[in-house]
């Protein structure tokens, strides 16, 4: 069987080992990021097929990273997740209008990012 | 919790609401009813239960009952079953009946989710569709009217997508946008009870319902339903629920998971 892998990008460690116990519970392959250009160099070398991408981090936040992704040759491939802090119903429509396939408000736990993923089509 | 007070217990919910507590949920039902005992002012679950035994109130009643039945739902649950409701069931009945109406029973609806997904799948069809959403449980019927959810319960099979086009934050929560709870009527129901009237459904959904029910009731409850759906309507169960060994009335859809249909012998005892 075809493993699926995940890449979570998020400058908080924590959120970044809760989520990883949760999406390899679903049978993913996981990787990490702790900045966009941490994860824009990782899909340079291999696309992965999630993102779960922080909004608000150092280096470069997630809305550039997502931007830059879709430039990148197979960049269009990867189903990328927004998993934030940021509720606001703009910013949830503005993270959707960049190319976002789907949005997760923290906090949020393993039957939500399940339910997400297959919202997605990943699971 | 004695043995006994659960014994009784037990009895109380078959009886009243035909429900089955299971021997080994003595711990979850003293957990359920805990909230209860505090709400009506008693020191603890045995006071409560002694309370309801030696004078059984109505009211008392309900909310006991009411606490041991299983809320849990959320949006779309199994999504083939609601992808199959709005792109080929309800076009297809919406077809064959005037003004292209259906008439639609959620049966058991907890606490909404399944009713508002309902009603988003006949209003991306573009089907009229009038939605009757019925629970056993007042509390349940209460919050699924006010249209309020939590951020987990939004987020649980509903896309962002979605969650933007039909519902507005509030506060900590999200509300359904009115058009979106117009399209619902909530009511407090027991399904034991039979029909007193005519109406008639198009399509019922009585998902995860039966599973949790006596099976000396169960006929009872499916007997119900079966006087409730037109005679070319669509039940549907639960994607792992079966009726076969309930009834007679209904055949499954074949290749259709949880899809039943009236059996012909049903609609030539009707004539």
């Amino acid at each position: 069987m075809e493993v699926r892998t995940c890449l979570i990008v998020d400058d908080s460690r924590i959120i970044r080992k809760v989520a990883r116990r949760i999406v390899e519970g679903l049978g993913f392959e996981v990787d990490e990021a702790a900045d966009g250009a941490e994860a824009l160099t990782y899909c340079a070398g291999l696309m992965p097929d999630v993102v779960l991408l922080d909004w608000n981090m150092p280096v470069m936040d997630g809305m550039v990273f997502l931007k830059r992704l879709r430039e990148q040759p197979g960049g269009d491939q990867p189903k990328v997740l927004f998993c934030t802090i940021e509720t606001a119903p703009e910013r949830i429509a503005e993270a959707l209008g960049a190319g976002a396939d789907d949005y997760v408000m923290k906090p949020f736990d393993g039957e939500i990012l399940q339910s997400k993923l297959s919202e997605v089509g990943a699971v | 919790m004695t043995q006994d007070d659960f014994d009784r217990l037990q009895g109380l919910l078959a009886s009243r609401a035909g429900f089955r507590l299971g021997r080994d949920r003595i711990h979850l039902a003293e957990h359920r009813l805990a909230p209860v005992a505090r709400r009506e002012g008693f020191d603890s679950v045995d006071a409560l239960l002694q309370a309801l035994w030696v004078k059984p109130v109505a009211s008392l009643g309900w909310a006991v009952i009411e606490s041991m039945l299983n809320p849990e739902t959320w949006f779309r649950r199994d999504r083939p079953v609601f992808d199959t409701f709005a792109t080929e069931l309800l076009p297809a009945i919406s077809r064959v009946r005037p003004g292209g109406r259906v008439q639609i029973w959620s049966a058991g609806c907890s606490t909404g989710q399944e009713a508002y997904s309902l009603a988003l799948g006949a209003l991306s069809a573009g089907v009229t569709a009038d939605i009757v959403a019925t629970d056993l449980s007042q509390r349940a019927i209460d919050k699924a009217r006010s249209g309020l959810f939590s951020a987990f319960e939004i987020q649980r099979g509903l896309s962002a997508r979605t969650m933007l086009d039909w519902f507005q934050p509030a506060e900590d929560a999200w509300v359904a946008q009115p058009r979106l709870k117009d399209a619902v009527r909530f009511a407090r129901h027991n399904l034991l009870d039979a029909p007193t009237d005519g109406t008639r459904f198009d399509v019922i959904v009585c998902r995860n319902v039966l599973s949790e029910m006596e099976p000396a009731q169960r006929g009872r409850v499916v007997d119900h339903l079966e006087r409730r759906l037109m005679d070319d309507g669509v039940l549907i169960l639960g994607s792992e629920e079966r009726i076969e060994g309930d009834t007679m009335a209904f055949r499954a859809v074949r290749g259709r998971k949880g899809l039943y249909v009236k059996a012909p012998s049903a609609l030539s005892r009707a004539a």
